[in-house]
């Protein structure tokens, strides 16, 4: 069973890998997870300054999923780069990190530093945080998305992923530009911007008012988006929203995504992205396929 | 995190203790053989999206089985919502989600003539391992039973005496038990850390419970100077340092940050923590 997968100018093992805010920086992860049995993994974003977050509470349960108002807690792109990718480098598996810029200039500076270190298989550029306050949502406008993901291109020579909101009225024109700027793939959904009440006290229950919904939720809103982007653009899809079983990722494969993103299951069962990816030559075998890139996009539709 | 196991794990009993109050006895051999007082984990009922994630218990204690090596362990919980709900309706031989063992446990302590335990509310549930560990009746984590300290008291503060659960548990296990209440239904009326100043200060002061008698805890330690340390409990999606979520306002040299309760606690120094 060949289940390695190609996104532009990157090649991963197979096509499970674990989203960027739900793995922390892996270490974390070490006595739970063979990273050797992942695709990839791509820490927690990065920002070119240390941020505290949001003020607690950061995250509420809601019906089969979760909101998230983390907030970008990090120590910075220095402390990353010194810190966590000396030891993420060293884990048999392709590292993909996920950087947020809180202007167009701070995404390419923070592109152009990582540049030079190894350990770093592609960049994810996270244009679509929904829960920095100030910040803007860069994917809600594909010009931005286009010229970010250009400029990016030009000063670092890692293949580029996007990391998309769906919090738009249309995903294809964005997922579009992203394409025509060069990036490599798109990864397809951040969360779904929600919030959450507790009508007793009249107050919002998360500190940040609104947050990020994911989770098994979301599932269904996530495949539409893959399916959609991919029957009208052409660039390899990274599916990620709510998939927690290979039967969901064999959903998002045939429905165009060449790779897929585990990322909230990974807090309620910490060993699934294992799991998964144990399980899915057995769910190919099933459609007779020898491969993982021969069942991307085949979906069967009415009359067909 | 050495030790570390995800297992479904078969329940043996799920009993009351107190209204509202059960202790969940769960098989669970390796999870149990390398927890230790203070540490917790994460608890999920299966194959359920609702409630989806996990909840944090404090390891109450492991039980042995007969050839005396651990074989899972007790949680005591408060039904208090959506997951603790469902949990009280659990029985033998029905399966949880369990993983762990998780965050920093107790500290290990030079040698004490006197510590005192000081619990709010369901905040006596991690005290009953570190007790017998103190007084060297159960060793954890695989290390040999040593006596510790000479002599521990559990303050124990409920709102009425119906919620009170394992005072006999403590009582066995040979600590001076302080009873308060805020009804004074049961012992001393008022707040535990009420009852707790008039008495003399102990040489180390370990406390868990709410938010509100926390602080006051950590006062009263300031104003005594005793160290203190303090088990927190804060809102959770994983246990495992990954999610960002549980986090508490802490103090660092060149101010403070967010650290995050599951792996870098869940017990601080009092005078480390900054309350909001």
């Amino acid at each position: 069973m060949d289940l390695s997968v190609t996104l532009g100018r990157l090649t991963l093992r197979n096509p499970i890998l674990v989203a960027s805010g739900t793995f922390g920086y892996a270490r974390e992860m070490a006595s739970v997870v063979d990273f050797a049995r992942l695709g990839g993994i791509i820490p927690k974003t990065v920002t070119s300054q240390p941020r505290q977050g949001n003020p607690p509470p950061r995250t509420v349960e809601t019906a089969s999923g979760m909101l998230n108002a983390i907030g970008l807690d990090n120590d910075g792109l220095t402390h990353f780069l010194h810190h966590h990718l000396p030891y993420l480098r060293t884990l048999p598996t392709a590292i993909i990190v996920n950087i947020a810029g809180k202007t167009e200039d701070e995404f390419v500076h923070m592109a152009e530093q990582l540049a030079p270190h190894e350990g770093a298989a592609a960049v994810e550029l996270n244009l679509s945080c929904p829960n920095v306050s100030g910040g803007v949502d860069f994917a809600i406008d594909p010009i931005v998305t286009r010229r970010v993901v250009q400029r990016v291109r030009q000063v670092c020579p890692l293949p580029v992923l996007a990391k998309l909101t769906p919090n738009v009225t249309n995903l294809v024109p964005i997922a579009a530009a992203a394409a025509e700027a060069g990036a490599d793939a798109v990864s397809l959904v951040n969360t779904f911007v929600g919030m959450a009440i507790d009508w007793r006290r009249r107050r919002p229950i998360l500190g940040n008012i609104t947050g990020g919904l994911s989770g098994p939720a979301i599932k269904p809103l996530a495949l539409r988006a893959v399916w959609q982007v991919a029957r009208q653009v052409a660039i390899p899809i990274l599916g990620v929203g709510g998939i927690a079983t290979s039967d969901d990722v064999m959903e998002f494969l045939l429905a165009g995504a060449s790779a897929v993103q585990l990322g909230t299951v990974n807090f309620y069962d910490p060993t699934a992205c294992q799991r998964v990816a144990e399980e899915l030559p057995r769910c190919l075998e099933h459609l007779g396929a020898a491969s993982v890139r021969e069942v991307v996009g085949t979906l069967r539709l009415p009359g067909s | 995190m050495t030790g570390f196991a995800h297992t479904l794990a078969p329940v043996i009993e799920n009993v009351g203790l107190a209204r509202g109050t059960y202790r969940l006895r769960v098989h669970a051999p390796a999870l149990a053989q390398a927890i230790r007082p203070g540490q917790f984990v994460m608890l999920r009922l299966p194959d359920s999206s609702d409630p989806l994630l996990g909840r944090p218990f404090a390891l109450y204690d492991t039980y042995l089985d007969e050839h005396h090596q651990p074989a899972g362990i007790d949680i005591v919980y408060l039904v208090v919502g959506k997951l603790t709900g469902l949990l009280a309706h659990v029985h033998s031989g029905d399966r949880v989600a369990l993983w762990g063992p998780l965050g920093n446990g107790f500290p290990a302590l030079p040698a004490l003539e006197h510590l005192a335990l000081v619990a709010g509310g369901i905040g006596q549930t991690p005290f009953l391992a570190y007790l017998r560990e103190l007084l060297g009746t159960r060793g954890y984590g695989g290390d040999a039973p040593r006596r510790r300290v000479d002599r521990v008291s559990l303050y124990y503060g409920v709102r009425t005496q119906e919620l009170a659960a394992g005072i006999e548990d403590f009582r066995t296990a040979g600590a001076t038990v302080h009873l308060a209440s805020d009804d004074g239904s049961l012992g001393f009326k008022g707040f535990v850390t009420q009852l707790l100043a008039q008495h003399d200060a102990p040489q180390h002061l370990v406390g868990c419970g709410p938010e509100p008698m926390l602080k006051a805890l950590a006062n009263l330690a300031q104003r005594w100077t005793v160290p203190c340390h303090l088990s927190l409990e804060t809102p959770m999606a994983c246990g495992l340092g990954i999610c960002f979520s549980c986090v508490t306002r802490v103090r660092t040299a060149d101010g403070w940050d967010y650290k995050r309760v599951c792996v870098e606690g869940p017990i601080f120094e009092a005078a480390q923590l900054i309350w909001e």
